[in-house]
């Protein structure tokens, strides 16, 4: 699940799908709900395609942002401590069991796109990663989570955070 | 005349050279557009091509590759070198796939409902809105809403990214790191317009020393290499070349001419007063075509100094004939008769090429007659006085009168002159291959490997055809915009046949005006739009206060004046539009590139059925214009053959003289001539003024052969004059045989044949028929 904000909107946007790895290293965002939108993400080349129209094409230096998203996301996902530190100042807090990391991005470019990630997770997974952009804007992933009714009814931030931290719909 | 006399002759005639010099030197322009050497256009068809084959975008295209280990590396170095590129005024356009949209000037913005062609086939009616709101949503949920998202209160049709997608060539390089990379991914790309025409080689030269500049200022990595390609680096390479090659030669044959004429009379001052008459004709005949012309060209430059290299000649004539006791000034009136002829004819030939239509060609005339004419004046009047008195007699050489012995036991095979003149004759006549070689490129090759790079490279890029080009003419940029939208579809349906790779117009950027009205008339008034867009947004989690600048825009849009060739001036359009829409006078051309040509006969065909409309194909363009000026050239050539004739008979005043002093040069041409068919070579514009040479070498030793008096010591005198004449004339062309470039070795080996050849003929065919005095002995 990704629930997606921004101040353009009356209320966020919420997506479900699937991440893949391919073998030729790719990663692979597919959007199953309410539309089918395929994202490859290989390299520094990012593809777009949404059924029906023309495939959108372009380069993580036109979205730092994803860029910021992806290094965190690959880091936690194969605990790679120094990839992390490369990228960010990292916080964490709580117990084994029930934790959560909080990422600063550490370069100026990176910044100005990306305020922090907070990763939230139980043990040895991460459940929720939540993007927050400097103007407000921002994501929050599930994983493992699939269709909408798993979300808690308000999709605030705070709710989510909670849901997200107390482990509900586990 | 007294010593103090001669030293003052001296000073005086060394200063007036110097003085003279100095002034050339200041005031002459030396030029380098190798279209000087084109024939001088006759019809606007030919204006155009010539136009076109120098200044045409794809002449003007330079792809350049940036290489190294590190292709991020390549990627950063490839975008500071466009920016650096494109402030530095030497280019035109500068494309690397970079996309800015944030370079688009504000007061273009509102444009985008004009220029683009969205709004042609959709109303911007609620059915439109809610469609595109709808997909916009999609957007923000998707990985490109960081860049998507600034834009949508504005744009929420993406209206200006799909014209920025538009403006993008149909083809283009894979993007890596937001930049062109080749296919392997590990160059980065650029196509870059110069300023300079692609055959300007001077101006050429300094924007590839810009381009050299702002690589060493932009390279992020000391391992990446710059590569450039184009017509304009191989005319920048090709010069370089041909300069330097033609340097070294020189300065070996130089070194050779001195040791051969301190062997020939064992006298420097003699050496250093042989030299004067040349110099003396180097600098006149630059003087006389800067008067002329104002400016001299390169070619000129060098193609003038080897033919006046004939004037060494006139002062070895002089030493040759001199012995102690013997005034310098009595045998200079001895000798002037012939000498005179032979400059006077020579004179005569290359005053054909003043009138071949070539401005190149008319300006080595004015160089080579004026030289040549001053080389003979000062020979005869302001050498003689200055001659040191000579110990020696080349006529007391027991060498050389053996020689000549062996040489007056020699047959006079006229019989053998008449057939060699039939075969060669009936020979050209008859083979069936063509004698010219009309592609002036092939003098200059450019070598394989480069070419097979460049060709790469502009498969790489989707960069224009060189070759082959379509231009619309009318009168107002209006029509010929227009015309150029009307055949876009139809160049669009060959590129989907496969028979066209891409095409680029100008259209394309800069819509026609009646196009951009009638988008702006389709345009609703604000109730209208916002009742449209509060019906599209009613179903979409947007905001609906947030579109508040869509609206102004498209108002603001329904206000403006349709966009002309002249607003277009500081935006990223101007280059653009600049380049491939031409105003000349009253006339207005567009220009449509082409890219990867598989079927010319297709695109002739296409633009047959377009008024107003041609494809050029600058190759074939090219080749009938060279074939044209040739023509030109030839007749000149003949009737200043029939003048040489008139010339040499007057001087002569005896049929049977004039034919065997005629015979040798008209031998040797033909001889040379069918030599080369033979041997496959086809003749160029080169071989020509090359073959002109060597017949005034050959009329100049016939003469001097033909002119031997009875006495054997005058025979042998001349005989030495002839041999270190030819010899020094052969050793320096000979070197430039052995030249790797054509041009170089057409010239050097057509001259050096031609001295033998001349050498050897007027020995057999003019020397003096034994009279009754010499039959005596």
């Amino acid at each position: 699940m990704e629930v997606r904000y921004s101040s353009l909107l009356e209320k966020p946007i919420v997506v479900s799908g699937r991440l893949e790895h391919r073998e030729d290293s790719s990663l692979v965002r597919r959007v199953e709900w309410p539309y089918q939108e395929v994202t490859v993400l290989q390299g520094e080349n990012v593809s777009v395609e949404r059924a029906g129209s023309k495939p959108r094409r372009f380069t993580l230096d036109r979205a730092p942002e994803l860029r910021g998203m992806l290094a965190s996301f690959g880091a936690i996902l194969q605990g790679d401590r120094l990839l992390l530190d490369r990228y960010f100042d990292v916080t964490a807090q709580g117990s084994d069991s029930r934790w959560e990391i909080t990422l600063t991005p550490r370069n100026d470019k990176l910044k100005r796109h990306l305020f922090r990630v907070v990763v939230v997770g139980t043990e040895d997974r991460p459940r929720c990663f939540t993007l927050e952009e400097p103007d407000g804007d921002g994501s929050l992933m599930a994983l493992g989570v699939t269709g909408p009714e798993a979300l808690p009814a308000s999709l605030d931030r705070d709710v989510l955070h909670a849901w997200c931290t107390d482990g509900d719909g586990q | 005349m007294t010593r103090a006399r001669r030293g003052l002759l001296l000073v005086a005639w060394i200063a007036t050279v110097a003085i003279l010099g100095w002034i050339v030197d200041r005031r002459l322009v030396i030029g380098t557009d190798l279209r000087l050497f084109m024939p001088s256009p006759q019809t606007p068809q030919e204006r155009l091509i010539l136009e076109e084959i120098g200044e045409g975008p794809a002449s003007r295209m330079l792809l350049l590759a940036i290489s190294g280990p590190d292709p991020q590396a390549a990627a950063d170095t490839s975008r500071a070198l466009a920016t650096a590129l494109r402030a530095s005024g030497e280019f035109r356009l500068v494309a690397n796939g970079e996309s800015n949209l944030d370079a688009i000037p504000d007061s273009l913005l509102a444009y985008r409902y004009l220029l683009s062609p969205t709004l042609d086939d959709a109303a911007l009616d609620a059915g439109f809105l809610r469609v595109q709101l709808e997909d916009r949503v999609r957007d923000l949920a998707s990985p490109a809403a960081g860049f998507l998202e600034p834009w949508l209160p504005r744009d929420p049709t993406l209206e200006l990214l799909k014209l920025a997608d538009s403006w993008l060539p149909a083809r283009q390089p894979q993007l890596v790191y937001d930049v062109w990379f080749d296919s392997s991914g590990r160059e980065a790309l650029l196509a870059a317009e110069t300023r300079a025409a692609g055959f300007d080689p001077q101006g050429q030269r300094k924007t590839a020393d810009v381009l050299q500049r702002a690589f060493e200022a932009s390279r992020t990595d000391g391992n990446l290499r710059l590569e450039s390609s184009g017509p304009g680096a191989f005319s920048v390479l090709m010069q370089e070349r041909t300069q330097g090659e033609a340097q070294w030669l020189g300065s070996v044959s130089v070194v050779g001419m001195v040791i051969l004429l301190l062997v020939a009379y064992r006298s420097v001052p003699v050496l250093v007063l042989g030299l004067l008459p040349l110099v003396s004709a180097g600098v006149a005949g630059l003087a006389a075509v800067g008067m002329i012309f104002g400016t001299v060209h390169g070619i000129t430059l060098g193609f003038g100094f080897t033919l006046i290299g004939v004037a060494q000649d006139y002062p070895i004539h002089l030493f040759s004939h001199q012995r102690r006791g013997l005034d310098a000034r009595s045998s200079v009136r001895a000798l002037w008769p012939t000498l005179a002829t032979g400059v006077a004819s020579t004179c005569v030939a290359y005053l054909a090429f003043l009138f071949s239509g070539v401005r190149g060609l008319a300006q080595l005339s004015v160089f080579t007659v004026t030289g040549l004419a001053v080389a003979g004046l000062t020979t005869r009047f302001l050498l003689p006085p200055l001659v040191p008195d000579s110990s020696r007699d080349a006529a007391a050489s027991a060498l050389l009168g053996r020689l000549w012995h062996a040489i007056a036991g020699l047959p006079r095979p006229l019989w053998l002159g008449v057939a060699t003149t039939i075969a060669c004759v009936a020979y050209l006549a008859l083979s069936p291959r063509p004698l010219w070689e009309n592609d002036l490129g092939a003098l200059t090759p450019v070598p394989p490997a480069l070419l097979a790079r460049d060709a790469a490279l502009r498969k790489e890029l989707g960069a224009p055809d060189v070759r082959y080009l379509l231009v619309i003419e009318d009168t107002d940029a209006e029509s010929v915009l227009a015309k150029a939208a009307n055949l876009d579809p139809k160049l669009a349906v060959l590129v989907a046949r496969g028979l066209l790779d891409g095409y680029d117009q100008p259209a394309r950027y800069l819509p026609t005006r009646a196009a951009q009205e009638q988008r702006r008339a389709a345009l609703p008034d604000p109730a209208t739009l916002r009742s449209a867009l509060d019906e599209a947004l009613g179903t979409t989690p947007f905001k609906p206060e947030i579109f508040e600048p869509f609206l102004a825009d498209v108002e603001f849009a329904r206000q403006l004046p349709a966009l002309g060739p002249s607003d277009l001036a500081g935006s990223p359009l101007e280059s653009r539009v600049g380049s491939l829409l031409l105003e000349r006078g009253d006339q207005w051309t567009a220009l449509v590139t082409l890219a990867g040509v598989k079927d010319a006969a297709a695109l002739a065909q296409v633009a047959a059925r377009e008024p107003g409309t041609t494809l050029l194909d600058l190759k074939q363009a090219s080749e009938d214009l060279v074939a044209r000026q040739r023509e030109r050239i030839l007749w000149s050539l003949a009737v200043s053959a029939v003048l040489l004739v008139i010339v040499v008979f007057v001087a002569l005043r005896d049929a049977s003289r004039v034919r065997r002093v005629l015979a040798p040069m008209t031998l040797t041409t033909l001889v040379i001539v069918a030599l080369f068919h033979a041997a496959g070579v086809s003749l160029s514009l080169f071989h020509l003024i090359a073959l002109v040479l060597a017949a005034g070498l050959g009329l100049d030793y016939a003469l001097f052969f033909e002119r031997a008096a009875e006495d054997p010591a005058e025979q042998r005198r001349t005989l030495h004059a002839v041999i270190v004449c030819s010899l020094s004339t052969f050793l320096v062309f000979a070197l430039l045989a052995l030249s790797t470039l054509p041009v170089l070795r057409a010239i050097g080996i057509t001259v050096a044949a031609g001295v033998v050849s001349n050498f050897v003929l007027a020995l057999l065919l003019t020397r003096p028929v034994p009279g009754p005095t010499t039959d005596g002995r």
